[in-house]
């Protein structure tokens, strides 16, 4: 511990950093629970065209995402402006800014493990919930999503260890601004442009530990979590 | 009165066809639907209870319109007052079984699952999980879980396919129980001989999505000769052998026979 403190970093990307991915994860697993049991369980006509607008973030490079994020939240946007006029929020260059890309960013990796999770589960167990009489939505809440925590809880994982590695979004959204949107990735960005590659590399060990120890964890969990 | 007239495309073990079904189905009767593998009993089933929709066609039960092509009425499984018994039990494994008698309860129908847990014999195992248990005791919490809505129509998928012979007798028992004691009307799918002989008031057999005229015989319809009339205590069954067979039932009218007299093997079966 000692040696952690110890060493030659600012530790504020760190914090801003573990911020970021707390938010982004705890919001996505709001937003993304019932997306991904409402695609696991409807019939709906359109679902492709949902699935492939989520699964976008998986195949676009992250500056073309930004662009556009950047285009759409720019002040001088309709978006960004009825957003400035009515609750004095700018979205380019600041934290919730970062928040908002991230949310759209990881939402893939929130929503396809729930989705294949709800997915994989007998097709019986749904319909014997409904044959007494049970609503879809409860359904999904006594009965499927219980029954599928493995992959909740790669979905929790996947969207935190995704939204601590953002790089190319960040940049495009948030700039460089110490305090507010200069994340991990970018302080090891900086320091490898000034040359200081020691302190790079405490940035990048710390990041490297980080992410393991994540992935560990739920490994270690997911063999524990059994019904 | 249940009513279904039903129609719809559907792939048979002998190729494509059409389910198509003309039902009606006595109010507390016990009616046995028997077929080959991939023959529609499941999917006529699955209609039944909304979980599939066939393309033309009616249900009426008890006066209550549950589909109707025509108008386009479809009620969901919600909808409907059914029981439905899976052939996997499709018991919920973070439920206990007491949890899962409930699920479907009303608020104020706890006396009532008490009542199905004693009635199935569960209640050394109410809080164990469903993995815990074995295969009859899994059908036997299916069985009360369907229940539990005391619903008008009781649906059962070969609830005795994967027990063993101790295990599916009792099932049965359980079963012809429940069935005279709340009367609940009953269709069960079953490819074994000796549910339809205990269990069925009537048989239907389906071919290929058809109803076949011919009523379902598990032994030969001529008169035959009683050889031997007796009460096996263990299964609570009255059996009767003859030359070509054996026959056996719970009730009690049978007991009137004696070795010698000539059965009618169908006119027993109508009569019981």
């Amino acid at each position: 511990m000692l040696f952690v403190y110890a060493m030659p970093i600012d530790w504020e990307p760190i914090w801003l950093t573990l911020r970021l991915a707390g938010i982004t994860t705890l919001l996505l697993l709001l937003i993304g629970v019932p997306l991904a049991g409402w695609l696991a369980l409807s019939r709906f006509r359109l679902k492709p065209v949902i699935e492939s607008l989520i699964s976008l973030p998986l195949v676009l490079p992250p500056s073309v995402v930004g662009f556009y994020l950047l285009l759409a939240f720019s002040p001088t946007s309709a978006f960004g402006a009825w957003l400035l006029r009515t609750v004095d929020l700018q979205l380019v260059f600041s934290f919730p800014g970062l928040v908002v890309a991230s949310l759209l960013y990881s939402l893939p990796f929130m929503v396809h493990p729930i989705q294949a999770g709800l997915e994989n589960l007998p097709l019986s167990w749904r319909e014997a919930s409904y044959t007494l009489g049970q609503s879809p939505t409860r359904t999904l809440w006594r009965v499927l999503l219980p029954n599928c925590k493995p992959a909740v809880l790669t979905g929790i994982v996947l969207s935190f260890a995704h939204t601590i590695g953002e790089f190319g979004l960040v940049l495009m959204i948030g700039g460089n601004l110490p305090g507010q949107t200069r994340v991990a990735s970018i302080a090891i960005y900086d320091e490898v442009e000034l040359l200081h590659f020691d302190t790079a590399h405490a940035y990048a060990g710390l990041l490297l530990g980080l992410s393991f120890a994540i992935l560990l964890l739920v490994y270690g969990i997911n063999k524990r979590v059994t019904v | 009165m249940i009513e279904a007239a039903v129609s719809m495309p559907r792939l048979f073990a002998e190729g494509a066809g059409t389910l198509n079904v003309n039902l009606t189905i006595t109010p507390g009767s016990l009616t046995a639907l028997v077929g080959p593998s991939g023959s529609g009993k499941t999917s006529l089933l699955r209609v039944l209870a909304g979980l599939e929709t066939p393309k033309q066609g009616r249900i009426v039960v008890e006066k209550q319109v549950w589909f109707d092509a025509g108008q386009g009425i479809n009620r969901r499984p919600q909808q409907r007052s059914i029981g439905y018994i899976f052939q996997d039990t499709a018991l919920f494994p973070n439920l206990s079984v007491r949890e899962n008698i409930a699920y479907g309860a009303s608020a104020d129908g706890q006396t009532l699952v008490d009542e199905l847990v004693e009635a199935t014999g569960l209640n050394a195992f109410v809080h164990e999980k469903p993995t815990r248990l074995s295969g009859g005791q899994r059908q036997r919490v299916a069985l009360a879980r369907a229940l539990v809505r005391r619903p008008q129509l009781l649906l059962l998928d070969e609830p005795f396919a994967a027990l063993d012979d101790p295990s599916a007798t009792q099932l049965r028992h359980v079963l012809l129980d429940l069935h005279r004691a709340w009367g609940t009307t009953t269709l069960l799918v079953s490819h074994h001989d000796a549910d339809v002989r205990v269990l069925a008031d009537r048989v239907i057999t389906l071919v290929q999505g058809q109803i076949q005229e011919q009523p379902h015989r598990t032994t030969p319809a001529k008169r035959e000769r009683i050889d031997h009339i007796y009460f096996d205590e263990a299964t609570r069954q009255w059996v009767i052998e003859t030359a070509t067979g054996q026959l056996r039932s719970s009730d009690v009218r049978w007991q009137q026979a004696t070795a010698g007299d000539f059965v009618q093997i169908d006119w027993m079966r109508s009569q019981s």
